[in-house]
């Protein structure tokens, strides 16, 4: 009976009687112990409150809806960009130009709806990762390219330039992949 | 239920997706000549030789006697392990002198907005590009006239890949203007607008 106490069991395991769930009234007076022995942060609370995790969903849906506009008016100079970053065999080019923008456009109208919000999420932030690999290889092997995130227009500029773009968007997709890890928390909105 | 959470992520992703892909196709088929794509993209390596009667594989720039005889004197620029040759600001306006047929594989709207007078609008990433290119093999019986094509120059490749694909049906007299356009207009050239020739 004692070894059983020291290994964090009552004297009922031990001797095999089965012990009586918790009552709900002893369950939530645990939970308040426990909470007000360790209370969450102000920071920590904030940024746990599905409305502003909504908030953050809304942010991320609008910036992939900002983003898939231009590459659906213009399909082509989109696969022109995708061409340029040289990851792709040319055959696989034009289906992923002309199905990426609309991904965009789903995955971003579940994060602003909240209908299948967390797949609108977690689809972001796929394409985040896959967006941040394709720029970091071109950058490791200092092949200067335009981004194609929010424009299908070449931009004159020089390559310089287009490197320092590169890592500016590298950083921008990073801040948003904190949006969309963020976004995952929020309230999902079911019709 | 937690144990269904990402059976949920996967389904709805999936629909998401799924919606996505019926978008685009419909999308893309709605679309004009412009904004269409071919959803499987044809590079130059898989383009079909239209011309059984020639040899389509690649070889060195100059090396047919048709070519040699397009490419004349002007040697200078030639791409070295490429089927066709880099021509000079100076070297195009000689070919524009003596008729040479010029395309510009520029986007259509940039075409509309300038375009090198005569010149016949290729846009490579647009839809159709094959079409053209069979209607222009069956227009021109010599395949060795001289075609001068050409983009914005600078890190422009369109004019390299329309210039490939040109040659592999069967042009082997295919000079790529290497400073493209911008470079005609610096030199105040003669510029059409509109989207005729």
């Amino acid at each position: 009976m004692g070894q059983a106490q020291a290994a964090g069991l009552d004297g009922s395991d031990a001797l095999n009687i089965p012990t009586p769930p918790p009552s709900p009234t002893h369950s939530a007076a645990v939970r308040s112990a426990v909470s007000s022995a360790n209370p969450p942060s102000r920071t920590s609370a904030f940024l746990r409150n599905p409305r502003v995790a909504g908030l953050a969903a809304w942010i991320l849906g609008g910036v992939f809806l900002a983003a898939a506009v231009p590459k659906i008016i213009d399909p082509p100079g989109f696969a022109h960009e995708v061409s340029n970053y040289q990851i792709l065999p040319r055959g696989a080019v034009h289906a992923v130009a002309l199905v990426i923008p609309w991904i965009e456009v789903f995955a971003a109208l579940a994060l602003i709806s909240g209908f299948k919000r967390r797949s609108g999420s977690f689809l972001t932030l796929s394409m985040l990762a896959v967006f941040l690999v394709a720029l970091s290889i071109n950058l490791a092997r200092n092949h200067p390219v335009d981004c194609g995130c929010f424009s299908t227009k070449e931009t004159p500029k020089t390559p310089e330039e287009r490197i320092a773009s590169m890592k500016l968007a590298i950083l921008r997709d990073v801040g948003l992949g904190a949006l969309g890890v963020w976004s995952l928390k929020a309230k999902e909105r079911s019709f | 239920m937690p144990s269904n959470a990402p059976v949920r992520l996967a389904t709805g992703s999936a629909v998401l997706i799924v919606l996505a892909c019926g978008a685009a196709a419909v999308s893309n088929a709605l679309a004009g000549p412009e904004r269409r794509l071919e959803w499987l993209a044809r590079g130059p390596a898989a383009q079909a030789p239209a011309s059984p009667s020639k040899s389509t594989s690649p070889s060195p720039a100059g090396s047919s006697p048709a070519s040699s005889a397009v490419a004349g004197a002007a040697s200078a620029g030639a791409s070295a392990g490429k089927p066709w040759k880099d021509a000079t600001g100076e070297e195009v306006d000689s070919l524009f002198g003596s008729g040479a047929l010029f395309l510009d594989a520029r986007r259509s709207s940039e075409f509309r907005d300038g375009h090198i007078p005569r010149a016949r609008s290729v846009p490579v990433w647009e839809a159709g590009l094959d079409d053209k290119i069979k209607a222009l093999f069956s227009e021109l019986p010599d395949q060795s006239v001289p075609i001068v094509v050409y983009c914005n120059g600078g890190e422009c490749e369109d004019s390299h890949e329309l210039a490939q694909r040109l040659y592999l049906v069967g042009f082997d007299g295919v000079r790529v203007y290497r400073d493209g356009f911008p470079d005609w207009a610096k030199r105040k050239r003669p510029v059409s607008t509109g989207a005729t020739p």
